[in-house]
């Protein structure tokens, strides 16, 4: 695989990974051109897919030779980070900037054509890794809001940097943010802030069920910042608390969305699916975690994955357009669209209130049927 | 200034007498090779020279001609003593170091000679501080026997480039290798850490690139925490010139300007890391890694050590 970024969309993939580092530790790279990154309790997923568009010169190259979906490069992002670390002087510096895969010797070559002639080569080391994707039914979510990113900024700003996990409730009249203490101690020693927004502020508001969700708020920030950077627009999908919420931004050429476990209301009976997890969580989101486990390479029947990697690689073709201007209604194909792209087409052995499904790395269909937890 | 106005009697005391007005321009180029805490000063008519060195495989000068002091007065041929770096700078910025414009603390450093305490009279704003910091037997500076007739190649760069290539630096590489060629990659500076390979391509028409002269491919890898001090000099320099020798020992000079302007010099010099060093034979893949190692018998205790005299000659072969 062989591409090459120019100009400013090399700051635009910088902040991608800045973004992505408040997620996990490493981070999974797919020659599509997809980012993905998980956190290591899995109550946070993110990704970030970058259409051929994005890039000013695409190849798979001799990767083609084998699957190009099965390669996944797991990398530390912390060796990325490192790379992009200062997006000011990548404005000014870098002229274009050359990322290729070389699994003859397992590397991941990035080069950057800076100012005065000069390059600056980084082979960084990968390791060949399951894939790992998360599926989660935005569009089966009742509640969705869409705002442009700076509003979502200007609402978090309020909370301080420390500040680990927000509240967001829905009702047909507010929207209310505020912040989460867990514990409900030391009521004198906690600053308690609260905010209320009318529907009328946000560009598409939908309430399905009126729900307060708990979600980590750090880990969303990168994606706010990377939104607000872009000026692109938020949708945030969610359902009652438990559920995951999905935090999503697009345009022509890129995608990307975080994906965060909420907490289980503990007043309320809860959706009837087995809350338990497989990985270990912290106490705050054990309930609603997203199951571990990757996908298997091997086992993935061929019929599992068209449905998905169809739309990739059709994407290769022609444009990701996704008439959004236009999205009143929440279930357009295009809120479909993004969903069956960005996750494996649910079966249609799902139940109409998604209860038993949550999100979670989809593999064979069997596993539906046996159990949403794999 | 009430510094000046010692009486003359005083002076004839002081084998070393050395008036700045502005003392950051003497504290600004310490700062530079303040890697250790004990510095040889070593004065001439010339004017003095300042050697930190470490383990005997890296050495760091800084230059001050004698016309940058305001006064500049020697008695002997040749003055040296030892004090402890740290102290002096602390003494130099007595009173906060503030930067504000227009005030600065003025310095008169005095030396009365063998056995006698180094003193410092500082001014600043109609106050003066008194400062006696004690003297060592001055250490035979190494001498690396690094003379430009010797030097295979040579490169001069505008610092710009290279500030943000060293503040880039893998820092889990133990050793950062320097490759100068007549052909491609030319100039290339290159880290092997625990993520992976980075290497820095500076071609030599590059309009950061002053001179480029380089005869024969050398690779050579020197130990980056030898070299990581000498970022303090690159951050205050406007050029630096690489310069390579047969033995792979590394010269680096730094031009520096100091805030009235004049110029001084500092100048590292390095010692390749014995175990991968390559006498110049290329054994290079394409990602310029070595293939072979060739084990170099390049001692470092094998040095004449003579009396590092300081001598014009130093500034002419800088920079051209």
């Amino acid at each position: 695989m062989n591409c090459i970024l120019e100009g400013s969309a090399v700051k635009a993939f910088g902040k991608a990974i800045h973004a992505l580092s408040r997620i996990g530790d490493e981070l999974w790279l797919d020659p599509m051109l997809a980012l993905r990154s998980v956190n290591s309790a899995h109550s946070a997923y993110a990704f970030f897919l970058f259409s051929p568009l994005f890039f000013q010169l695409y190849s798979l190259g001799s990767v083609s030779e084998q699957d190009p979906e099965s390669i996944h490069c797991k990398l530390l992002i912390k060796s990325l980070l490192s790379l992009f670390r200062c997006l000011a002087s990548i404005e000014r510096n870098v002229e274009r900037c050359q990322i290729s895969i070389s699994t003859s010797n397992d590397r991941v070559v990035i080069q950057f054509f800076c100012r005065h002639g000069i390059t600056k080569t980084y082979n960084l080391c990968f390791q060949e890794s399951e894939a790992l994707q998360a599926v989660f039914a935005s569009h089966l979510c009742p509640n969705v809001i869409k705002a442009p990113a700076r509003l979502l900024g200007d609402m978090v700003m309020h909370f301080p940097v420390s500040q680990e996990e927000i509240t967001l409730s829905m009702s047909p009249l507010r929207v209310g943010l505020r912040n989460y203490y867990e514990g409900g101690n030391d009521l004198m020693k906690n600053m308690y802030t609260e905010m209320s927004l009318h529907p009328d502020e946000f560009d598409y508001f939908q309430i399905g069920v009126e729900s307060e969700i708990t979600f980590c708020l750090k880990e969303l920030r990168g994606l706010l910042s990377f939104a607000e950077s872009l000026s692109l627009p938020v949708s945030v999908h969610f359902g009652a608390a438990g559920k995951p919420v999905c935090f999503s931004v697009e345009d022509l050429v890129l995608e990307a969305a975080v994906v965060l476990a909420t907490l289980v209301d503990s007043e309320s009976r809860g959706p009837s699916q087995p809350t338990k997890t497989l990985a270990p969580t912290t106490p705050r989101c054990v309930a609603a975690a997203l199951p571990a486990a990757s996908c298997e390479a091997d086992s993935r029947k061929p019929q599992d994955l068209p449905a998905a990697m169809e739309l990739i690689a059709s994407s290769q073709g022609s444009p990701i357009i996704y008439p959004l201007a236009a999205a009143d209604d929440a279930t357009t194909p295009a809120s479909s669209a993004i969903c069956s792209l960005l996750f494996r087409a649910l079966s249609s052995e799902q139940e109409d209130d998604a209860c038993a499904v949550l999100a979670f790395y989809s593999d064979e269909e069997e596993d539906y049927t046996n159990s949403p937890i794999i | 200034m009430p510094l000046s106005t010692q009486s003359q009697a005083d002076d004839e005391q002081y084998v070393l007498v050395a008036s700045l007005d502005n003392a950051r321009n003497l504290s600004n180029l310490l700062k530079a090779i303040t890697f250790k805490d004990h510095a040889i000063f070593s004065a001439t008519p010339n004017g003095l020279k300042v050697t930190v060195e470490e383990s005997k495989c890296l050495q760091a000068n800084a230059f001050i001609q004698a016309e940058i002091f305001q006064e500049f007065t020697i008695r002997e041929d040749s003055v040296g003593f030892q004090v402890n770096l740290t102290v002096l700078l602390d003494c130099l910025s007595i009173f906060g170091g503030s930067t504000v414009p227009g005030v600065s603390t003025a310095l008169r450093m005095c030396y009365r000679g063998y056995g006698y305490p180094l003193t410092l009279f500082l001014e600043e704003g109609g106050v003066v501080t008194v400062c006696k910091i004690n003297t060592q037997e001055p250490e035979e500076p190494v001498d690396f026997e690094f003379c430009s007739t010797n030097v295979t190649n040579k490169v001069i760069l505008q610092s710009e480039s290279l500030k943000e290539a060293f503040s880039e630096l893998d820092m889990t590489s133990e050793v950062l290798q320097i490759t100068m060629s007549p052909s491609q990659p030319y100039f290339r500076l290159s880290t092997f850490g625990n993520s992976g390979n980075a290497h820095y391509d500076y071609p030599k028409d590059s309009d950061m690139m002053e001179l480029f002269r380089c005869d024969k491919t050398q690779t050579n890898r020197y130990k980056m925490s030898l070299l990581k001090p000498s970022t303090k000099a690159l951050a205050l320099s406007c050029k630096v010139s690489v310069r390579t020798d047969s033995r792979g020992f590394l010269s680096l000079q730094y031009l520096v300007r100091n805030d009235d302007g004049q110029i001084c010099f500092v100048e590292y010099f390095c010692c390749p890391d014995e175990e991968y060093s390559c006498c110049g034979c290329l054994h290079l893949d394409v990602n310029g890694l070595l293939l072979s190692r060739r084990l170099e018998d390049v001692c470092c205790d094998v040095f004449d050590y003579l009396h590092l005299s300081f001598s014009p000659l130093c500034f002419q072969h800088l920079l051209h």
